[in-house]
């Protein structure tokens, strides 16, 4: 087996270490630079949340749970975080059982760190388990008639965040972070009848096919996968914190090159082995 | 004790997370007994928390609480209709589970003509761009083009209803099938980015959250002892495997 054949032939094991050692180097580093290049999509998504108004909520659904926590929630951080810096009240919904509680502990902890109070600037609604097209619908109707307590178990109509929502009058936009194709739902059943604007946070498989979306103006914003998130960071100033995002950018694109190193070396072993004279029946003149 | 745990809670569930997370990933190597240990773990964790935020934020809440407490008889009807999708498991009774599986295939059916309408006719809309116009700059011109030829060709591969014979027809549904293939190419490589972006999550808690407890914990002799204890225990498990001759299965894909 000559050094090309080898090349084809590498124990994936080894590959599968080889990828964790150059994606551990940049998180071991964390390193604070951001992204200095952001996106139309991500750029049109932080404009329209600064454009809510103050006397209207905004609506963040989470549809992750822990399989995509590492997506989903440097996403739902950089969005808690803005919308509390802008004052701007903001209600969580969660489709998850387990995200219930995570989206729950992130937003009280940024909340506490920027001195915030749950109830006044932010409530969350608790797990909801659907069917979600049924809900969305209801909740553009009556606000307080889907949702009567928060996961506490407290009337919304005593919580001062909420107390004066009624319908979707009262609602300035919605964010649905999600793994899944639940955006859809939210199109066509509150977004498009009550033209309320919608910013869309996928996880990178799902980004592809939200374009169209983007194209049309159905969505009026994106941020896509942990790369959306840290350029949110950039918009909001967190361009030179140590943050998990801009460290995960960083990992992400080490494993991209070195992803299409072995892909490119690869393909040089698979047409130097067959141009190799053993192959072609010959015999080495080496 | 009960102290002990409250004020260890943290440090008790990073390793708890460390440990499955080392578990989970093993299957990589191999497959293995402490792989599939955990993931059963990790399956019934799921099952029972889920079950228990269901009951404390959805059920009690919003059924139990209203039906006893409040005198909303009515929502007893719930439990009936909800009950009788576990008549599928009778093979006498199976048909009260097609009623409710019924209602709700014709709700769905209903449901998707409100979805086309709302989701994919704006999208038609948006599709009709103009290419010359006053308001319209070069480069949105040339945007527009690029769209129209790769729409037209795209729908050219996808006519079915009469056979490719035309050369124009032919060379459009040719050049169809190559955007796709780029289209697809693309969504791959947003599922590879995606993927990663999974790992590198998981390898960040054990760099920046896990690591540095261990270096905590190393200035214990007791731990000392106890991760000497495991090393050597995996190195006599090694050892056994190579003197069995035992062939490890690496995992597929």
């Amino acid at each position: 087996m000559n050094v090309f054949e080898k090349l084809q032939t590498i124990d994936r094991r080894i590959l599968y270490l080889l990828i964790a050692v150059v994606i551990a180097v940049p998180l071991l580093q964390r390193p604070s630079r951001h992204p200095r290049i952001v996106f139309s999509e991500v750029q049109n998504a932080y404009q329209t949340l600064r454009k809510v108004p103050k006397d209207k909520i905004v609506i963040v659904s989470c549809v992750w749970g822990p399989g995509t926590r590492a997506e989903n929630e440097p996403q739902t951080r950089a969005i808690v975080r803005h919308l509390l810096r802008e004052g701007t009240r903001f209600v969580i919904l969660s489709w998850d059982q387990l995200g219930s509680q995570l989206t729950y502990e992130d937003a009280s902890e940024i909340s506490k760190e920027l001195g915030k109070r749950y109830g006044t600037d932010w409530v969350h609604l608790g797990y909801n388990p659907g069917p979600m097209y049924a809900i969305i619908r209801g909740l553009g109707k009556s606000f307080q008639g889907v949702f009567k307590v928060d996961r506490f178990g407290k009337k919304l109509k005593y919580i001062p965040a909420t107390r004066d929502v009624r319908d979707y009058r009262d609602i300035g936009a919605v964010v649905e972070i999600t793994p899944s194709g639940t955006v859809s739902s939210w199109i066509a059943y509150f977004n498009q009848p009550f033209n309320i604007p919608l910013v869309f946070c996928p996880t990178a498989v799902m980004s592809a096919e939200a374009y169209p979306y983007l194209d049309s103006g159905q969505l009026d914003g994106m941020l896509n996968g942990v790369i959306g998130a840290a350029q949110y960071e950039t918009l909001i100033g967190m361009e030179n914190e140590r943050t998990y995002a801009a460290a995960a950018s960083w990992a992400l694109s080490c494993a991209h090159i070195f992803i299409l190193l072995l892909i490119v070396l690869g393909n040089l072993g698979y047409a130097l082995s067959k141009r190799s004279p053993q192959r072609r029946g010959g015999k080495s003149i080496v | 004790m009960s102290e002990w745990l409250v004020t260890n809670t943290k440090t008790i569930a990073l390793w708890c997370g460390a440990i499955a997370t080392f578990a989970i990933y093993s299957v990589l190597y191999a497959e293995n007994r402490f792989y599939r240990l955990f993931e059963h773990i990790f399956i019934g964790l799921s099952a029972g928390f889920g079950v228990y935020v269901t009951w404390s934020q959805v059920l009690e809440p919003k059924w139990w609480q209203p039906m006893v407490h409040k005198g909303q008889w009515q929502w007893v009807f719930a439990a009936v209709l909800g009950s009788m999708f576990y008549f599928m498991y009778s093979k006498r009774h199976a048909w009260i589970s097609r009623v409710i599986f019924g209602l709700f295939m014709g709700l769905s059916a209903g449901l998707m003509f409100r979805d086309f309408y709302e989701i994919y006719f704006p999208q038609m809309g948006a599709s009709m761009k103009p290419i010359f116009g006053n308001s319209v700059g070069y480069w949105q011109s040339v945007n527009a083009i690029v769209f129209y030829v790769i729409l037209i060709s795209s729908m050219a591969y996808f006519f079915f209803s009469f056979e490719h014979e035309n050369p124009i027809v032919q060379k459009t549904a040719a050049a169809g099938r190559w955007f796709l293939m780029i289209g697809f190419g693309a969504i791959f490589g947003a599922t590879v980015m995606g993927r990663m972006t999974l790992f590198i999550g998981r390898l960040n808690f054990l760099v920046n959250d896990w690591w540095p407890s261990v270096q905590t914990a190393w200035r214990s002799r007791v731990f000392q002892a106890i991760v000497l204890s495991v090393a050597i225990a995996l190195v006599i498990q090694a050892f056994r495997v190579l003197l069995a001759g035992r062939k490890m299965t690496p995992p597929s894909g």
